[in-house]
């Protein structure tokens, strides 16, 4: 059986190296990594507004450091119509008088309070820190996670489709049929080769992105999410491809999945929108799940994890009922 | 016309393209109706404190500035605060005045905020007396909607090119190429047909979502259309390049996943950077930079100048159009 098994992985792997399937996730991973190195963590940060003071009779004596003095009012005018989120306060008349574009209700109160304690010298207070993460960091793992999910969810599901595919239109599957071994390695092994090379990535994704010593922390949560995940993702892609008659269905049925699974799952996990939906969602606890380990505040919930595998053994009941299904038809 | 009858018929039969184009109608319904995402959440502060630990009054306070969440214990303060998706500041008592907690991992703007805001609360009696002047400005989370509905229109323009080029690609599959070449029928004509079909699909799929939820006034209908009509025949010529390049379905979808995402990430990133000199104009080589600006336009202005972005869009058609034939002459010279 072991034998069998390790002919069966043998060529599932060549069929991946022939499908340009690793090519694929190796130059995803370089992309990614360079878009996270280079990209993200430089260009994603916000200042708080910029407060611009036209004070002509020099009224205003203990003004903060943070306050840009203008000349003009034109000066002001201008300034202020091409930083709309910023705050202009017009001395000129003796009595402080604060002007800015509307925003939203309560950022313009804060905004307008904001501005007048600038009038006064600031006090020097910095909040306390509770957590352990830089902003940096923060962004790396977060960045990290969702890269992660879209690989796995996009490019992973594609590529088992790409190799069934294939195989079902030679005829492979149903050469499989009459070999002398259990049909269930078929699928063993098509998912051994996915959840390594998934597993594979998710290393080299967290270890390149999060750094050596950090990564070594959180790995094994990581692992374990990207395992499920993986095993998930490949499932369905197993089943549609038995169930779908050719690449072209699979590519819409592809399309609605990745979108429909995706989106109001990012959109609820880095904002703070709140969809009351949200968590009858499964891809939304499979994502927190991974978000949660590369945080380091790994998922503890059995309920959680009774729930992963009872979902991953469903899907493979599924996926074997096509697969006999698929080997029985008659060409 | 025989032959474009043909191609039609061709299409209808094949009920995954009439889905692939009714793909962008049904996001822009669900949009449409799912509106109730209240998106103004995302740019409000979130304040967390404890219970029984800041005064009526406090609270009241911090409601002027954002959402205030109340927790039992000083852990799930602690949590909520850390907690990577939101950027909560921590507010506690302290004396007669307060402090503030963060996570230490948010952007400067939030944690400048917690910084200044015991400084607010002192001076929170004095703050109501200095007079506000607020100018009107067209609406912050209307602009954000507006990206939404441009990137979806966009895609829904440019399924013409999805669209041709899995046609192609599948007639090239299942031998229909071959057939081709012996039937009396021109090159040209094909590629007229082809041209045709995708386009009338690509513009159909970008009316329909444009009346789902894109509300202009009447006298900029007629620029709209203008615009999806460059864009769709100039996503329909792509798709023809695409069919004439991937030799099977697999390459293909590759193709045009590269092309959708180059085409909907490169007007969006440089509409968010405000990318401006050299790399705004590299930008156009892309269609739908062109098709993208002139929608935003449309959408923010009352009087929107965009006959830059229908010029770029028409040497785009021209360019491309050229480009295919003078391939296809170059093949046929060289088979």
């Amino acid at each position: 059986m072991w034998g069998n098994f390790c002919s069966l992985f043998k060529k599932d792997c060549q069929m991946m190296i022939a499908g340009k399937f690793f090519l694929v996730a190796f130059g995803s991973l370089i992309i990614y990594t360079l878009f996270i190195n280079y990209g993200y963590v430089h260009y994603m940060n916000a200042e708080l507004y910029n407060v611009y003071l036209y004070d002509s009779q020099g009224t205003q004596q203990e003004v903060s450091e943070l306050i840009y003095p203008v000349a003009s009012l034109e000066e002001l005018n201008a300034v202020l119509s091409s930083d709309a989120n910023g705050v202009g306060i017009d001395a000129s008349s003796g009595t402080p008088d604060i002007v800015f574009y509307y925003g939203s209700e309560k950022t313009d109160n804060h905004r307008a309070d904001y501005a007048s304690s600038l009038l006064h010298q600031e006090s020097g207070y910095t909040a306390w820190i509770v957590g352990t993460n830089t902003l940096e960091s923060k962004q790396r793992k977060e960045m990290c996670s969702e890269l992660l999910f879209i690989e796995i969810i996009a490019v992973g599901f594609l590529g088992i489709a790409s190799v069934l595919f294939k195989e079902k239109q030679m005829g492979a599957i149903r050469v499989h049929a009459v070999l002398p071994f259990k049909k269930g390695l078929f699928i063993m092994a098509k998912l051994t080769v996915f959840l390594l090379s998934d597993l594979i990535f998710a290393v080299l994704m967290t270890v390149l992105n999060i750094g050596v010593s950090d990564a070594a922390v959180i790995l094994p949560a990581v692992l374990v999410q990207t395992a499920i995940l993986s095993l998930i993702m490949a499932l369905m892609g197993f089943g549609c491809t038995m169930m779908l008659k050719d690449f072209r269905q699979f590519s819409l049925a592809y399309v609605v999945i990745v979108i429909f699974a995706s989106a109001p799952v990012f959109l609820s996990a880095n904002t703070s929108v709140k969809m009351a939906w949200i968590d009858l969602h499964p891809f939304y606890h499979v994502y927190m799940g991974l978000k949660n380990a590369c945080f380091g505040m790994p998922v503890t919930n059995p309920v959680y994890y009774i729930c992963s595998i009872c979902g991953i053994a469903i899907l493979f009941l599924i996926v074997q009922t096509a697969f006999h299904k698929e080997m029985g038809k008659e060409g | 016309m025989k032959g474009l009858y043909y191609q039609l018929k061709s299409v209808w039969k094949d009920k995954l393209c009439i889905m692939s184009f009714l793909l962008p109608v049904v996001v822009a319904l669900a949009l449409n109706f799912i509106g109730g995402i209240d998106l103004s959440s995302v740019a409000e502060f979130h304040f967390g404190v404890l219970e029984s630990d800041l005064s009526a009054q406090t609270i009241v306070w911090l409601e002027r500035y954002g959402s205030v969440t109340i927790y039992k214990t000083q852990e799930e303060l602690t949590d909520a605060i850390n907690e990577p998706s939101t950027y909560m500041i921590g507010v506690k008592s302290d004396g007669d005045s307060i402090q503030t907690l963060v996570s230490g991992d948010e952007l400067d703007l939030f944690r400048q905020t917690a910084d200044t805001l015991p400084a607010l609360y002192e001076g929170r009696e004095s703050a109501g007396q200095i007079s506000v002047t607020v100018l009107e400005r067209p609406d912050m989370m209307a602009g954000l909607q507006n990206i939404f509905i441009s990137i979806t229109l966009i895609v829904a323009m440019f399924m013409g090119c999805t669209f041709n080029a899995m046609n192609i690609i599948s007639e090239k599959e299942n031998g229909v190429d071959l057939v081709n070449q012996i039937l009396p029928m021109t090159q040209s004509g094909y590629v007229i047909q082809k041209i045709f079909v995708g386009f009338i699909g690509g513009c159909l799929s970008a009316v329909l979502t444009a009346c789902c939820y894109f509300r202009i006034p009447v006298k900029n209908v007629l620029l709209m259309l203008v615009l999806i009509i460059l864009s769709a025949f100039i996503a329909a010529l792509i798709g023809l390049f695409i069919g004439k390049f991937s030799e099977s379905l697999m390459v293909g979808v590759v193709y045009i996943k590269i092309i959708m995402i180059i085409f909907m990430a490169v007007p969006l990133v440089s509409y968010l950077l405000a990318a401006g000199g050299l790399i705004s104009v590299l930008c156009y080589f892309v269609p739908s930079s062109a098709s993208f600006e002139g929608i935003m336009k449309l959408a923010n202005s009352d009087k929107p100048m965009i006959s830059k972005d229908i010029f770029i869009l028409m040497a785009h058609c021209i360019i491309w159009f050229l480009l295919y034939l003078s391939i296809s002459k170059w093949q046929k010279k060289h088979s």
